[in-house]
């Protein structure tokens, strides 16, 4: 008796020892990006008077059991040329807490959040390209049962280091049908959602029917099985005459249709879009990157090369019509030398009555077909062949009057590993077109040494009609969580992958040293 | 007293072994829709897990990750361990997932963190980003990935 009241308390105390040790978990980050700009008429430098730009974010965030709590300080001294906005300030700018227990969560603060694929909402942020759209305010999550879950989000939105001068409102309802059944697991996975959204400003013109608030209501449904899904969405946006639509007093409507399929070795994915009057803001005079609401992005393939990054698509908010294509496929049984296929094939075009979104234009926006062969030849050599032919409408993506332009382009990016922990990469490219500023060629020789160091020399050569050389050097420093690079060159926007991590930037001739720092505590 | 310090040294293995994990509590889908709690998810106990963020559109990330595929039965049989990848594909290109997956003969549980809330809560900055977790800590994590970096994560396993 006696010896179990020891061992009793032993227990007790050491389930003590072991809370108060337990620190809950600690994470932070650092990623810092400076430019040291030259100046170079040649290719039109945006060139700053003080010719630096340094964009530089600090997070912090901490978990203990249910609670979480997070910082974000941003420094811009000043922010980086070409970047949507131009400020020489530093704040702390997000903040938030938030209690997550098994069937609700409460965040107070800063959040971001999305309905369904984000047609109707999404807060998010990419430093990269300088949207940061978190709202400020309350975001609860409830489940009252299993197959039930609900958001209900209010809030400003995040406008630079400031807020929109409205109220975005929204809630959200998933309905998991497969959680209804009897059956542990059930084959299929049936779930339908439905959100709706509301955006107010004030409004105080002299137009008495105006609409101070912009309503907007999407359903969705989803069936996936082993082998098999389908997806359905629908968003219908309320009267919301803006800059953006040229104060059009019509609704706006969305519909993303997806379905894929899959067997053995083989992946299809179908994804098809139609979508009219559907720029969403906070602000009804903002524009390009500013407060957005919602997230219509260009379905297309993300491509990051030198030269496949030259004519990119650009999802039309206002009207397009069009989808995509991918297949995916492993030839051979070797298991050791695989071949590896994947096809894209995308299309866009315009709407051909204003607001039917089931009416398909004479006027194409943009067409892509990419072939890509992916070989593994042994454990040292891998290589990577991709052909792409291409249909881009300069004046639509771009605005303005301009010819369209038909590309081909040829990708070969060869790696060997010719030690077990060194390797060099090496790529040819070259865009082969008579339209726009004709060809251009491309290569990039990188070496590595893991697990820390890589360098990289690239250029890539518009020899048509500009006559100019994008050449680049620079390398990189990894140790664990943190990376430190230094580049040297000429840059066209777009991302750009090196030493294996992608990047978007914007086109300028600069030192750039970047420094990423992510820390987990053990 | 012998007895009683190994059933004390147990009793404390045992409270050590289940210590509730404090990683964030972030929620990320199953590739069919199905939400999963990362807390939960990583809260194993003595098996070392791999955690791999990539996305469809990240050349190095699918290079890591087929290559560490590739060499996945005969390493899993010198030290037993297991391997997710959470890809932070938004929906720009997640849909493609479950295809892509499937059409690269990828044989290990793939999870969607569509709006990044599992990246920004354990602070990551740039993909491909690994990390091992082990009894419910984060005990290795690498950003990057070029040819070679899977000996030093294997090395790293071994000795779990």
């Amino acid at each position: 008796m006696k010896n179990c009241l020891i061992i009793l308390y032993c227990v007790m105390s050491l389930s003590a020892f072991t809370q108060t040790t337990d620190r809950g978990h600690l994470s932070g980050s650092f990623d810092s990006y400076t430019q040291f700009y030259q100046k170079d008429e040649k290719i039109n430098a945006i060139l700053p008077q003080d010719k630096v730009g340094s964009n530089n974010f600090l997070k912090l965030d901490y978990t203990y059991k249910g609670f979480s709590a997070g910082v974000q300080f941003e420094s811009y001294l000043p922010s980086i040329a070409g970047y949507p906005f131009n400020i020489n300030e530093s704040k702390l700018i997000n903040r938030y807490f938030k209690y997550t227990a098994k069937k609700i969560s409460v965040q107070v603060g800063d959040f971001y959040e999305q309905f369904g694929s984000g047609l109707i909402y999404r807060s998010w942020e990419n430093r990269q390209i300088g949207i940061n759209n978190a709202l400020e305010g309350i975001n609860v999550q409830v489940t009252p049962v299993s197959f039930l879950h609900v958001k209900i989000i209010s809030g400003k939105q995040r406008k630079i280091f400031d807020r929109a001068n409205s109220v975005v409102r929204g809630a959200d309802a998933t309905i998991d049908f497969s959680k209804l059944s009897k059956k542990e697991n059930p084959k299929a996975r049936i779930e339908a959602g439905f959100s709706y959204v509301s955006r107010y400003q004030q409004y105080t013109g002299p137009d008495v029917d105006f609409p101070a608030t912009v309503r907007a209501a999407a359903a969705r449904l989803s069936i996936s099985g082993a082998n098999a899904s389908f997806g359905l969405e629908y968003v219908q946006k309320g009267k919301d005459p803006s800059i953006n639509n040229n104060q059009d007093l019509g609704n706006g409507r969305a519909l993303l249709v997806n379905g894929s399929v899959a067997a053995g070795k083989f992946g299809l994915n179908l994804t098809l879009r139609s979508i009219s009057n559907m720029d969403f803001r906070g602000e009804r005079d903002a524009i390009a990157t500013s407060v957005p609401v919602n997230f219509i992005p260009a379905l297309t393939r993300p491509h990051d090369y030198l030269t496949t990054n030259i004519y990119v698509y650009n999802a039309q908010a206002q009207g397009e019509i069009g989808g995509q294509a991918d297949i995916y496929y492993t030839i051979g049984k070797n298991v050791k030398k695989p071949s590896r296929i994947g096809i894209n094939f995308s299309h866009y075009r315009s709407l051909q009555t204003k607001n039917n979104i089931f009416s398909i234009g004479d006027n194409a926006y943009f067409r892509d077909l990419s072939i890509e062969w992916k070989k593994k030849w042994d454990n040292k050599l891998s290589s990577v062949l991709a052909y792409h032919n291409l249909f881009y409408n300069k004046s639509v993506v771009e605005g303005g009057i301009y010819d369209n332009i038909t590309a081909n382009i040829v990708v070969l990016n060869t790696t060997y590993k010719y030690a077990a922990k060194k390797s060099f990469r090496f790529e040819l490219q070259h865009l082969f077109t008579q339209d726009d500023n004709g060809n251009w060629a491309a290569a990039v020789t990188e070496f590595n040494f893991a697990p820390s160091f890589s360098f990289y020399v690239s250029d890539l050569y518009n020899y048509d009609v500009t006559n100019t050389h994008y050449p680049n050097i620079g390398g990189s420093f990894t140790k664990n969580g943190s990376r430190f690079s230094v580049a040297y060159g000429r840059q066209r926007a777009g991302l750009f992958c090196v030493g294996g991590i992608c990047r978007f930037v914007p086109a300028a001739t600069a030192i750039t040293a970047t420094l990423t720092i992510t820390f987990n505590s053990k | 007293m012998r007895k009683l310090c190994i059933i004390l040294l147990c009793l404390f293995y045992y409270t050590f072994g289940f210590a509730q994990t404090d990683l964030p509590q972030v929620k990320i889908k199953t590739l069919n829709g199905a939400e999963v709690g990362f807390a939960q998810l990583s809260a194993n106990k003595d098996t070392a897990l791999i955690v791999s963020f990539w996305a469809t559109w990240c050349i190095p990330c699918i290079t890591e990750l087929e290559t560490i595929n590739d060499q996945l039965q005969e390493r899993q049989l010198q030290t037993p361990f297991k391997l997710i990848a959470v890809s932070v594909d938004d929906t720009r290109s997640s849909a493609r997932v479950p295809s892509f997956v499937k059409g690269r003969g990828w044989n290990f549980p793939i999870y969607l963190d569509t709006n990044s809330d599992l990246k920004r809560a354990l602070n990551i900055n740039d993909i491909p980003h690994i990390l091992i977790i082990k009894n419910g800590k984060i005990i290795y994590q690498h950003t990057g990935y070029v040819p070679g970096n899977e000996e030093e994560l294997f090395e790293v396993i071994s000795k779990q």
